[in-house]
This record gives C-alpha cells, sequence and structure tokens, in this order.
C-alpha cells in the first residue's frame, strides 16, 4: 500500500508543471485557513479612503475599493469563499454524477437509457444560464449558488462514471462475486467503483476550477451572495471603475487565473498519477 | 439664454410652433437646427417590461413612451405650463371645472383625427381609474362640448398648479380612444407597439437590444421632429455606456448613464457635454424604507434610529461621487416652489442611534440587538453599494444585517408586491408638486399591492391622510405652500419612508447634439426638438 503511495507521488512529481499548481493551491488554501487570523475584521468593512491603488499605502498592500474596503483583506476572505463553493460543487457534481453514471451502466436497460437522456438534456442546457437560472429563482444565497454550480457540472462524470462501469461490469472479477452471491450495491460501489474512480477524481479536480470560474460569473453578474465576501464579486464591483482604476479588477482577476491554472494543473498531475499507462505511453 | 425671449416667443405664436430654434443651454442662441439624421439615446437603467405600461411602472417605460405619446402640457425649465397637444387650460371661478381647448388638425399615428371624445376617454376611462389613480378622485364628468373642448368637472375645488402637473405629468399621457376603447386598457398588447400623436412612432422593438423609432411625418407641428430617426438602446452597466461613447455607438445618455468617474474623463476631450439641467419635475432620491407590517419597524423610535446610524454624506461623497447630497424632509432641494428646511434632520450620530434604540425596547443581547432583511433594488449600480453600506452602518449599531440585492423584477416583487422586507433601499422622481408621487408614499390610499413606487411600508397615520386631503383641494397657492409644508414636517418625523440623498443627475451627450435638456423633464419629452449638428 504504501509503494503504492509512493509510486504515486513520484510519478506525481515527475509532471514539473503539477507540482507548481500544488505548490500555488497550498498558498491559496493557506490563505483561505489564515484569513481570519491575518484579517480579524469583517472583510466587508469600510476602513480607509477610497480608491487606494495598491503599494501606496502599507495598510492597505494591495489597496482599497470604490467604497474604501481592504482589498487585501477581500481577497484572503475571498479565497475561503471560492474554495469552499468550489470544494463543495465539486462533491456535489461527484455524488450525482457517481450516481447516475453507476446506476445507469449497471442497471442498464430502459434504467440506462433514462438516465443518460436525463444527463443529455442536462448537457443540453448552456451551464452559465442554467446556474443563473437556479440561482435566481431559490435565492442569493451561497448555498445556493454550489448547488447550481454543482447541479449543472455532473454530466461529465456521470458519463465517464459509466464508460467505466460499463467497461468493468462484465469483467471476471465481477462476475465472481456474483456468482458468490454479493448484493448489487456492493459489487458496484465496494468492487467496481474503486476500480472505475482513478479518471472520476481527475475530472472532479477539473471541476472544482470550473466551479471557481462559475461562482465568479455569478458573482460579478451581481447575484452572488451579498453578504459574504467573494473574488467575482470583487470584480464585479469594481467593473465601473475598470477605466480609472483598473486594479480593483485586476487583483482578484488575477487570483482567479492564478488559482484556475493551479487547479488544472493539479488535474494534469493528477491524470498522470492515476492513469500510469496513459503517460507512458 | 434668457428664460425671457423664449417665453416671449410662445406667447406670440400662441404655441403654435413648439420651441422650435430656440435658444438652449447646450447650444448656440444663433444656430439654426438641421433636419435628418439617427440619435441613438439611453438612460442610466435597463429595458422596460413593456415599452407603454398604462399604469405607470417606473422611468424604463416613461423614457420610451413619451416618445410616442404626448400630454396636453408641459413644464418648462422655468416651472411655467406651456401648451402641447391642448392651446388651453383655464379654470372656472370657483376652481370646480377646468375647459380644455385642444389643438386642431393633430392625427394620430394611424391617420385618425384627435378629438374631445379621446380627450373624455383619457380623463375618466384611463387618467381617473389608472394612471392618475386617487389624484383625480375629484374628477365626476368630462363632457366634449364641441370637437376641440372639453369641461372637466369635479367634485371639490382643484388647485390649478395641480391639475396642470397631473396633465404636464406622467399620469397625463393622451391615448387613442379607438384603439383602447373596450379593451383593458393594462394588458392590451398594443402597449408593445403604442400608437400616439407623437414626433416618433414605433419601428421595431428588439428585445434585449433596442427600439427604433421612425420620424412621423404628419406630425402636427410641421417640420419636427428634426430626426430622421430615434433609437432607444439599452446597455447593462455603465462602464459599457461609457465605451459605447466613445465608440461612437451611442448620442445622449439620460439620468447618470455613466460611472462617475468617467463623466471627467469624457467631457476632458470635449467631444462630450454633461448637463445637469432637465432633471427638475423628476427629482431623483434614493430612499430607504421601512416596513410597518414588522413589529420592530412599527416604532418610530427605531426608524428614527436608523436613520441616525446612516452617514448620509458618504453615501454622497463616495458612493455618488459627490452628485447627490443628504435629503432634508420628503422633498427634493431642487423643489423651488415647496421645499422646506424646516423639518427634522438625522444627522449621523451612531451614539444616539444606540440609544434611542435602548430606549426603544431593543438593548444588545449577546451581541445582537434584532435581525433585519435589508433589500437594495439592484437598479441601479449605486444601489449595490448603498446596500453594502448600510449592512455595515446597521451592524455598527449591533443590528445583524441579512442583505439581498435582487435583480429589477425580483426587487419590485419583493418591495412592492410581496412587501418582503424589513428595511429596503429604492428609487423614485418626483414632480415638483407633491401630489401624487411624492405623498403617496405616505398616504393609507398609497397602498395599492402590486403597484410600484407607492405606499409599501403600510404606514397610515390620519393626520397624514387629511393634510395631504387639504393640500389636494387649497386654491390658494401660498396656503397650499403652507400646507405642503405641514407634509413635509409630518413625513419627516414619521419618517416610514424618507429620501437618504437627493441625486443630482447627468445627462451625457456628444456635442454635436443639440436643443436637449431644455424642459423640466427631458427624459419624458418627446424629443421633437433634438436635433444634430453634423
Amino acid at each position: 500500500m504504501l509503494t503504492l503511495f509512493f509510486d504515486f507521488v513520484r510519478r506525481f512529481a515527475r509532471n514539473r508543471a503539477a507540482l507548481v499548481g500544488l505548490f500555488l493551491v497550498l498558498v491559496v488554501v493557506g490563505v483561505a485557513i489564515a484569513a481570519p487570523w491575518w484579517f480579524p475584521r469583517n472583510p466587508l468593512r469600510i476602513v480607509g479612503r477610497p480608491e487606494i491603488w495598491p503599494f501606496m499605502s502599507s495598510r492597505y498592500p494591495l489597496g482599497t475599493d470604490s467604497l474604501g474596503r481592504d482589498i487585501a483583506a477581500m481577497i484572503a476572505h475571498g479565497a475561503r469563499t471560492t474554495l469552499l463553493i468550489g470544494l463543495c460543487a465539486s462533491l456535489t457534481a461527484t455524488i450525482i454524477g457517481i450516481t447516475v453514471g453507476a446506476t445507469a451502466a449497471y442497471v442498464g436497460g430502459w434504467v440506462d437509457e433514462l438516465l443518460m437522456r436525463l444527463t443529455e438534456l442536462f448537457q443540453t442546457i448552456p451551464n452559465l444560464i442554467f446556474v443563473l437560472t437556479i440561482v435566481s429563482i431559490l435565492g442569493q444565497k451561497i448555498e445556493y449558488v454550489t448547488i447550481a454550480v454543482g447541479v449543472v457540472t455532473w454530466t461529465p462524470i456521470a458519463r465517464m462514471t459509466r464508460a467505466e462501469f460499463m467497461s468493468l461490469r462484465d469483467r471476471e472479477f465481477v462476475q465472481a462475486c456474483r456468482s458468490m452471491g454479493m448484493g448489487s450495491l456492493r459489487i458496484m460501489f465496494g468492487e467496481i467503483l474503486p476500480n472505475a474512480l482513478p479518471p472520476v477524481i481527475v475530472l472532479s479536480s477539473l471541476v472544482i476550477a470550473g466551479a471557481v470560474l462559475f461562482e465568479s460569473a455569478v458573482a460579478f453578474l451581481g447575484l452572488g451572495d451579498p453578504n459574504v465576501t467573494s473574488w467575482g464579486q470583487l470584480i464585479g464591483d469594481g467593473r465601473t471603475l475598470i477605466r480609472t482604476s483598473w486594479y480593483i479588477c485586476a487583483v482578484p482577476g488575477l487570483a482567479i487565473m492564478l488559482t484556475v491554472l493551479a487547479l488544472n494543473l493539479v488535474g494534469d498531475g493528477l491524470n498522470d498519477a492515476l492513469n500510469p499507462k496513459l503517460r507512458d505511453r | 439664454m434668457s428664460g425671457f425671449s423664449r417665453r416671449d416667443f410662445l406667447m406670440t405664436t400662441a404655441g403654435a410652433v413648439l420651441a422650435s430654434g430656440l435658444a438652449g443651454s447646450s447650444s448656440a442662441a444663433t444656430a439654426t437646427p438641421k433636419r435628418g439624421g439617427t440619435l441613438v439615446g439611453t438612460w442610466g437603467g435597463f429595458e422596460p417590461q413593456s415599452l407603454f405600461v398604462p399604469a405607470g411602472g417606473g422611468s424604463s417605460p416613461y423614457f420610451t413612451s413619451t416618445k410616442v405619446f404626448e400630454r396636453l402640457i408641459r413644464l418648462t425649465a422655468d416651472l411655467k405650463f406651456e401648451p402641447v397637444l391642448a392651446l388651453g387650460i383655464e379654470p372656472a371661478e370657483d376652481f370646480r371645472s377646468y375647459t380644455i381647448k385642444l389643438r386642431p388638425n393633430v392625427s394620430w399615428h394611424d391617420g385618425k383625427p384627435l378629438t374631445a371624445d379621446d380627450l373624455v376617454f383619457n380623463a375618466i376611462q384611463y387618467w381617473k381609474p389608472i394612471s392618475a389613480g386617487v389624484t383625480l378622485d375629484a374628477l365626476q364628468t368630462a363632457e366634449a362640448v364641441d370637437p376641440l373642448t372639453v369641461v372637466l368637472k369635479f367634485k371639490v375645488p382643484v388647485p390649478e398648479f395641480f391639475l396642470k402637473s397631473v396633465l404636464a405629468g406622467k399620469a397625463g399621457l393622451v391615448i387613442p380612444k379607438h384603439i383602447y376603447d373596450g379593451s383593458n386598457i393594462i394588458t392590451n398588447p398594443i402597449n408593445n407597439t403604442p400608437i400616439g400623436t407623437g414626433p416618433f412612432k414605433v419601428k421595431e422593438w428588439v428585445r434585449g437590444s433596442h427600439v427604433e423609432y421612425a420620424r412621423n411625418d404628419n406630425y402636427w407641428n410641421s417640420g419636427l421632429p428634426y430626426l430622421d430617426k430615434l433609437v432607444i438602446r439599452w446597455w447593462r452597466d455603465p462602464a459599457s455606456r461609457s465605451a459605447a461613447f466613445e465608440a461612437g455607438q451611442l448620442d445622449i445618455g439620460t439620468f447618470n448613464p455613466i460611472p462617475a468617474p468617467d463623466i471627467a474623463r469624457l467631457t476632458a476631450t470635449k467631444k462630450f457635454v454633461a448637463e445637469t439641467k432637465g432633471y427638475s419635475n423628476s427629482a431623483w432620491i434614493t430612499s430607504v424604507e421601512f416596513n410597518q407590517r414588522r413589529e420592530i419597524f412599527k416604532k418610530r423610535e427605531v426608524r428614527q434610529a436608523l436613520l441616525h446610524a446612516i452617514d448620509r454624506s458618504f453615501i454622497a461623497d463616495t458612493v455618488f461621487f459627490g452628485r447627490a447630497r443628504p435629503s432634508l424632509g420628503a422633498l427634493h432641494f431642487s423643489n423651488s416652489i415647496f421645499f422646506t428646511k424646516d423639518v427634522q434632520d438625522y444627522p449621523f450620530d451612531v451614539k444616539k442611534a444606540a440609544a434611542l434604540l435602548d430606549a426603544a425596547g431593543y438593548p444588545v443581547k449577546s451581541g445582537s440587538r434584532f435581525k433585519m432583511s435589508l433589500v437594495s433594488a439592484g437598479w441601479f449600480e449605486e444601489n449595490v453599494k448603498i446596500g453594502q453600506y448600510l449592512k455595515q452602518a446597521f451592524e455598527d449599531v449591533d443590528i445583524t444585517v441579512d442583505l439581498a440585492i435582487p435583480d429589477r423584477a425580483t426587487s419590485l416583487k419583493r418591495i412592492y408586491t410581496d412587501y418582503d422586507y424589513d428595511v429596503a433601499v429604492s428609487n423614485n422622481s418626483a414632480s415638483i408638486e407633491p401630489i401624487p408621487q411624492t405623498t403617496q408614499y405616505y398616504t393609507t390610499d398609497g397602498i395599492v399591492k402590486g403597484a410600484a413606487f407607492r405606499n409599501a411600508t403600510g404606514y397610515s397615520n390620519p393626520k397624514m391622510d387629511e393634510t395631504v386631503s387639504k393640500m389636494a383641494i387649497e386654491t390658494d397657492e401660498k396656503k397650499r405652500v403652507s400646507l405642503v409644508h405641514e407634509f413635509d414636517k409630518l413625513a419627516a418625523s414619521d419618517a416610514p419612508v424618507l429620501p437618504m440623498v437627493d441625486l443630482e443627475p447627468v445627462t451625457i451627450a456628444r456635442s454635436d447634439v443639440r436643443d436637449h435638456s431644455l424642459t423640466a423633464d427631458f427624459m419624458g419629452e418627446s424629443w421633437a426638438e433634438v436635433w444634430l449638428d453634423r
């Protein structure tokens, strides 16, 4: 088991870009964890003069926004929101995706037909519009944004899980389980799923990056939760000042770009580590 | 430019030619208007729900419908009434009846003539029950004496300034009888392609983008309009309107179309002008409303405390970049006829706010006095910031705030239909005449579930109702002013809803757009006299 893990680490580390990505992700996670100690006050508090440029004041290293709120504090606290939404949305999408994909492939027949048509139905609706619709119906709460993003991003996971399950469900080890009288649920989740999981994990890590972008878009359009700070909201608020104080958009924009890039690089690294054959080919 | 020459001119021509070639603040006095061209205009808000909303519906449909529909009279920049569809409106000695003389040879866009029958229909079937509401409650009959004369009879004396304000105001649009008679005016689908007497005809409304108007070649004021085509286009946000101006895609934008910091940048190029005139009869405010249906906010002390907790100067200076000032009372400071300083003021004082809340029976318990849902109407960019600021201001007096900034439709629904808020941030524009646009926020009959921009707080005070009904029948102008002051005092001290800041809106226009912003409410003007110096 331990050698397997070291093997995994070695293969992951072989991808230098993935290491850089991992480093960046860890930095963002670190900032998110440290935020309440680093900036103990409510990040949405107005603390100083509006529109102080970055690096002009030692108290506000990243400057202040149009209302006089500390951008550094908003970035740090926004990292929590962004990561939390990313992780939860990805978890939601993964759970829905695996359940749908596994059931469709394992049961087959009309259930498969029905679930796959349902998946296609979800795939045909433009994602962003679907997210906005859900949020405007449910309300501007961070929970609903998370659910909305989860609900629109599960489809590739479902299809991937289904494909993996299809190739595994008639293998000898599964037939052996069946002949021993093992229950369907136990075969699905105890035997097939662990073997089908690696590509799904890679996909889930990419969904996190997608979720970060979705959340930013929703907040940018003013449909985010106004009670919590997030990077997209900061960009949305700064949008009207883009010709005069562009840094209000640029700073959180940079944060989003780096985080999404880092998450994608980590996803690539995971892909290499979990699908070694693909890599060596 | 002198107002004198302008009035003089109108008097001598008896309004037969309307303000054509007149001097304006934004054009050279000697310039002769040129015919032709396409003007692209916008305003600092979004697309309307329908091009014409008979019951009102806010500034957006008002903007689009007034290019098609006209009124009997209009208010000039120096607050005098001048003729449009009516040549004269004369009160009888007892102010219980008014004789309206219509302009001859006016026809609707479909060729039918405008007659006294149309006017009778408007008075009885449109203005009284729908657009003016309780304002014209006293209207008893409308009678066509001859094809161009109508007599309006009232149950009680009606002040002249008041009636003329209603007719020149948002409620006074004249709509065609032959199209609306027998149908439900409010839901008639023709409201999306209205037919009026105005200088522009609706050609096409591309939803989500723009509405295109064609020139009405049979306009009663021959020679007008100067433009061949008018396009009203909507942009989602102020920054993109700036970009549209610079790209030459937009010629004029009313009501703060662009971000305040961009105003100086654009006008510095000399290619654009910023004009603050043209808003006196639609004076904009940002208000805070307290829902009286909630136990906590029913207490006057709580409302007063919360008003003390708000730093209005901060909102005026930081959110509006100085293009607003802290309000005093219920009336806009620019209302030169009725404004008074002699009302209760709420200077920013956190300690006083806290003391008042303590006294009202809401001490701090485990960090919070009570929980409040704050709804800031998301139709203006500034309201997003104001909502965020108020959340902090109220949290500073230990109130837990749940902030929501819904989109336009949801905001209208939450504030004016479902009454689903504790404290709301909203806007309205008021005419010089306080009845009904200002008073309907305070009177009991202003409570109309689902009707936007009225009494949404549920406030009901017999003394207030009495004062307003006195205002409605006082024909002596001086006494009337003191009654309005009485109203303002009561509104300010009861504070069910009060303006926080009085806005000073700006119109941005290319410098080759001429003769705009000449009347008391330019945005709701027909724009027949606007021309392009190209």
